[in-house]
């Protein structure tokens, strides 16, 4: 779902662009504030409010946090170049905004995204232009939206991944819509129907991948926070 | 073995198996640039590692692996200049 730069017209990428590097820069805000007030709301750890940094030194703690950041975005990167053949000679990859904000709360999770995003526009996987609004698609809705999905179905730990991972990819390919028909790259209405159809099997997909992985990372580094 | 190890081990034998196996095919959103003919739209860049493989490695599965591999280490990079930059701001 990576948009190449020339398919949006500037205008629309550079507003999202400014965009994507505020919202960026508010979540740092957040990070700084979670990492360096002990007491108080994290950014990154779903509400609970004891980031445990004071129990073992800040450094240390900082240290640690941020290896376990570094492994999720590794994670996320690795499997993003893993493309999987599905229906018509076309292939599918993981976004992976719902293992990040199931982890690490909304904000960390636009961060980790955004940042593996960043790295795959110099592998001309995305463009850079174009880079705000993979970052508004993928990033943004990809962690904001299957976060808030994820919080209110989370009674039902299975349900809330299906249906955060089912409606963030569908969202984020939806707004990927507008953008190219706000750029008159496609038509909206013509092209609406295509575009859900072929990203259910990325939904799907998704759900499954996200599944093993939040499973995997719970074996080997167990809770974020600790 | 660690578990730390291996949570950093496993993205590299992702990496790996991606080199081998990933599809070749077009992704969602270039299917619909083909079938609704707008794929020329998209403008060249520049890179050293285009597509996730060097130019100057004829071998398929090394050339993208390295560049997966390279891929794993700017961002761990990134990480640790944040992880260091938070440091600084929490002293």
């Amino acid at each position: 779902m990576h948009i190449p730069d020339g398919f949006l017209n500037n205008n629309l990428a550079g507003v999202l662009l400014a965009g994507a590097l505020g919202m960026l820069g508010y979540c740092f805000s957040k990070v700084f504030k979670a990492v360096t007030v002990f007491a108080g709301t994290s950014a990154g750890n779903n509400g609970n409010t004891n980031t445990r940094f004071n129990s073992f030194g800040f450094s240390k703690g900082v240290d640690k946090y941020f290896q376990k950041l570094a492994i999720i975005a590794l994670w996320v990167f690795a499997f993003q170049m893993f493309n999987i053949p599905v229906q018509s000679a076309t292939s599918v990859h993981l976004i992976g905004g719902v293992f990040a904000a199931v982890l690490i709360g909304p904000f960390l999770g636009f961060i980790t995204i955004s940042s593996v995003l960043v790295i795959q526009s110099l592998f001309s996987d995305g463009g850079i232009i174009a880079l705000g609004a993979n970052i508004f698609n993928m990033a943004f809705i990809g962690s904001f939206a299957s976060y808030y999905i994820y919080k209110i179905l989370s009674r039902n730990y299975y349900i809330a991944i299906l249906l955060a991972c089912f409606f963030s990819v569908l969202i984020a390919s939806l707004s990927c819509l507008v953008e190219l028909g706000i750029s008159g790259t496609i038509s909206f209405t013509t092209a609406f129907k295509d575009m859900m159809k072929l990203h259910l099997a990325a939904a799907f997909l998704e759900t499954i991948i996200t599944l093993i992985l939040l499973k995997t990372f719970k074996n080997l580094i167990g809770d974020i926070n600790e | 073995m660690n578990k730390k190890t291996a949570a950093v081990i496993f993205p590299i034998f992702v990496v790996i198996l991606a080199s081998l196996f990933a599809s070749k095919s077009p992704d969602t959103l270039e299917t619909m640039a083909i079938n609704y003919g707008f794929e020329g739209k998209a403008k060249e860049v520049i890179s050293l590692f285009r597509d996730y493989s060097f130019p100057f490695i004829d071998n398929q599965f090394v050339s993208t692996f390295l560049a997966g591999i390279t891929g794993l280490v700017f961002l761990f990079v990134l990480y640790r200049i944040m992880n260091r930059i938070v440091r600084c701001f929490g002293k």
